[in-house]
């Protein structure tokens, strides 16, 4: 039905806002997104990145961990509930740039 | 008692009086602030803890987790939020002076109540021999767990009671560490009233390979001790299995002891009945969480919804309800996604529901199974065993809408279903269909009595029969202003007909809101009038058929921009330019049009 999509490929990573809402909602906060992370550095907590990937002011481990993460799709499979911590870790990634943090 | 006597207990009270600090209650009191920024809001609990995730406690009983990585929301979020918790029990609500009455005899006014008050364990029957023996627990709290985990190191067998998924999920976790497991489950199969006989076996098999002893048709007659402490089981097939921990996971039961004691009849029967704005039949007192019964808009049944995602979706919602948003998030069909040892399991709506008239597709391969129930082209049930979880919310998602799958079909059942793909096709067909005609796509018909007897009486709401970008562009819209509304005296009955969710009455006045439905909702028109510039064709305004005509041009404009309050989420729908759909027409020809096939089916 999609065929010759010319956006397939940029539609991927794509999840809106509401999408990204809806699925940090769902999040039963179980931390094996977080265990399976090649990425992450310091400890940081599920709460703490979900509230600061919804909204509000981002600390700085949550900026680090966001600007490290590279996207692998690690965090996908382990989820009990089917969720996409990739897509949820892109919107983090945008909300930074938007919100113009500085090191 | 006298008036005075009330007036002279009453020590303290808040606008907004919330009971019980699980998931439910705190979500629906951090959303009630951002709502409303001065309201004073108290949330009373007799739980120990914050907010945790409960559904992480089965992480934390394998000790994947540490207790502080348990908190649901940041430490410190209540007082942040001038959210004051009270220790206490609540006994009874007097909800014709509004108030309740505290353990140790206080009073605690409220304008509006808010039940979040969660579910209790089932646990064993209260006449079971030996029920009460050291090491017979129930796990539900946080405390169950830390006993558990106190316990494992002096336990080398353990038997679990239960057939559902938290009895599964208890004993993968006894697995890990090393316990042997005797595995009791009521009837011959696993989850029977959602899972099929293939799927029951797919997990049971899982549990067998991982060392667990599984006994079906089994009960507990009575438990055994020595000196106080469980020794044993003994079954109904007159086995009895050496343990040192019995761990009770028989289910929940919705804890309506509050309905109970209110001195204004509350409708309740296996959790407090609500309708889609979560009140109660009582005014001015909601209900959610695990409390709550909802009406499942596919059965017609009311049924409380013991899940984490329903519990903040409700919670939310409570809170809009609350703050007199016109904005509430519909529930849709029950959905619970969990992890079963190896397995993950999904089920959205009723997969088993209605064996007369529904199509069941089935795919069994090798580690997964998965199960479609189809009503002409439509989705009503899904189910989903494997070792990856399929994009959950999205087939959510595609039965709440009443999306047809004809399209889809064999990617749904293999599990190889691109929901990102699909949806922003969707859209974007939809979009350009609405660009280049002007039209909006005809919504689907309501789906013919699927269920012997019982029909679907509630039509879905104006904003639903859009599609999801003209949905989202309704949403954009400034909802009325609260203010506006008459809000004292109020003069409606203090019990109001409790008739769910059924249609907006014609008649004028909301009997408990004291809203005009016609007038809220040809307000709501005038809005979409002037925010369209006036171009819509003066139609029939009534409620029931109203239809939001929306010119084409509009489809493209920028959204509302409004003042956003500190800590607000901007995730809410007012989306930044550059990631909202617009930006990939602006940019590329994404919505080009293809003869065929781009229509809406």
């Amino acid at each position: 039905m999609f065929k010759n999509n010319t956006h397939q490929q940029s539609v991927r990573l794509h999840k809106t806002g509401p999408q990204i809402a809806q699925e940090l909602h769902a999040c039963i906060g179980c931390n094996e997104c977080l265990l399976a992370c090649p990425a992450l550095g310091e400890s940081l907590t599920i709460d703490v990145l979900n509230r600061e990937t919804l909204g509000g002011a981002i600390s700085r481990p949550v900026a680090q961990f966001a600007r490290a993460c590279y996207q692998c799709g690690a965090c996908v499979s382990p989820c009990p509930v089917g969720l996409h911590r990739d897509a949820m870790m892109m919107w983090l990634k945008v909300r930074l740039l938007r919100t113009g943090w500085e090191e | 008692m006298s008036k005075q006597n009330h007036v002279a207990t009453r020590i303290d009270k808040a606008e907004v009086v919330i009971v019980g600090n699980g998931i439910a209650g705190l979500t629906a009191a951090v959303e009630t602030r951002r709502l409303e920024p001065e309201k004073s809001i108290v949330i009373m609990t007799s739980q120990s803890h914050p907010t945790i995730n409960t559904p992480a406690l089965k992480q934390f009983a394998i000790s994947k987790l540490t207790r502080d990585q348990l908190l649901a929301y940041p430490a410190g979020t209540e007082r942040l939020q001038r959210i004051h918790v009270v220790n206490t029990h609540v006994e009874e609500i007097h909800a014709q002076e509004k108030y309740l009455s505290l353990s140790g005899g206080r009073g605690f006014g409220y304008e509006t109540l808010l039940l979040a008050t969660g579910s209790s364990p089932t646990g064993l029957p209260k006449e079971m021999p030996g029920q009460d023996f050291d090491g017979v627990l129930t796990l539900h709290r946080l405390q169950d767990y830390l006993d558990l985990r106190r316990r494992l190191n002096e336990v080398e067998e353990a038997v679990v009671i239960g057939g559902g998924a938290h009895a599964v999920e208890t004993v993968m976790g006894l697995l890990y560490w090393g316990i042997q497991v005797h595995w009791l489950i009521r009837s011959e199969s696993f989850l029977p009233r959602t899972l099929d006989r293939p799927a029951s076996d797919m997990v049971l098999e899982s549990a067998r390979r991982a060392g667990a002893k599984i006994y079906t048709e089994t009960e507990v007659l009575g438990i055994i001790g020595r000196v106080g402490v469980v020794a044993g089981v003994v079954t109904t097939q007159q086995q009895m299995l050496p343990c040192q921990l019995v761990l009770v996971c028989t289910g929940t039961a919705a804890t309506t002891t509050l309905a109970q004691h209110c001195d204004v009849p509350m409708k309740h029967q296996q959790g407090i009945l609500v309708d889609d704005q979560l009140r109660t039949s009582v005014r001015d007192i909601y209900a959610a969480g695990d409390v709550a019964a909802l009406r499942d808009p596919l059965t017609g049944k009311y049924a409380t919804r013991a899940q984490w995602y329903a519990a903040v979706l409700q919670g939310r919602a409570a809170a809009a309800a609350i703050a007199g948003s016109e904005q509430i998030e519909s529930f849709g069909v029950p959905w619970h996604a969990t992890r079963l040892g190896e397995i993950s399991m999904l089920t959205v709506g009723n997969p088993l529901a209605w064996p007369e008239s529904v199509v069941p597709l089935t795919e069994k391969r090798k580690g997964s199974y998965c199960r479609l129930s189809l009503v002409d082209d439509r989705l009503v049930g899904y189910l989903s065993l494997g070792s990856s979880q399929p994009d959950s919310l999205s087939i959510k998602r595609i039965i709440d809408e009443g999306l047809s799958v004809r399209d889809i079909t064999k990617e749904l059942l293999r599990g190889e279903f691109d929901a990102r793909k699909f949806f922003s096709g969707k859209r974007s067909f939809a979009v350009q269909r609405m660009i280049s005609t002007g039209q909006l796509p005809t919504p689907l018909p309501p789906m013919p009595g699927i269920m012997s007897g019982e029909r679907r009486s509630t039509p879905r709401s104006p904003e639903h029969m859009l599609p999801p970008v003209a949905q989202r562009q309704a949403e954009r819209l400034p909802a009325p202003r609260q203010a506006e509304r008459p809000m004292t005296p109020r003069t409606e009955p203090l019990v109001r007909p409790f008739d769910g969710n059924s249609p907006i009455p014609a008649s004028s006045e909301d009997p408990i809101t004291g809203r005009n439905n016609r007038r809220r909702i040809a307000a709501q028109q005038t809005l979409i009038e002037e925010t369209m510039g006036s171009l819509l064709p003066p139609g029939d305004r009534k409620a029931d058929e109203l239809i939001v005509r929306m010119p084409e041009r509009q489809f493209i404009a920028p959204p509302v921009p409004r003042n956003k309050e500190p800590g607000e989420s901007d995730t809410s729908g007012n989306l930044h330019p550059s990631r909202s759909l617009w930006h990939y027409t602006d940019q590329h020809p994404a919505v080009k049009g293809k003869g065929k096939g781009n229509v809406q089916k």
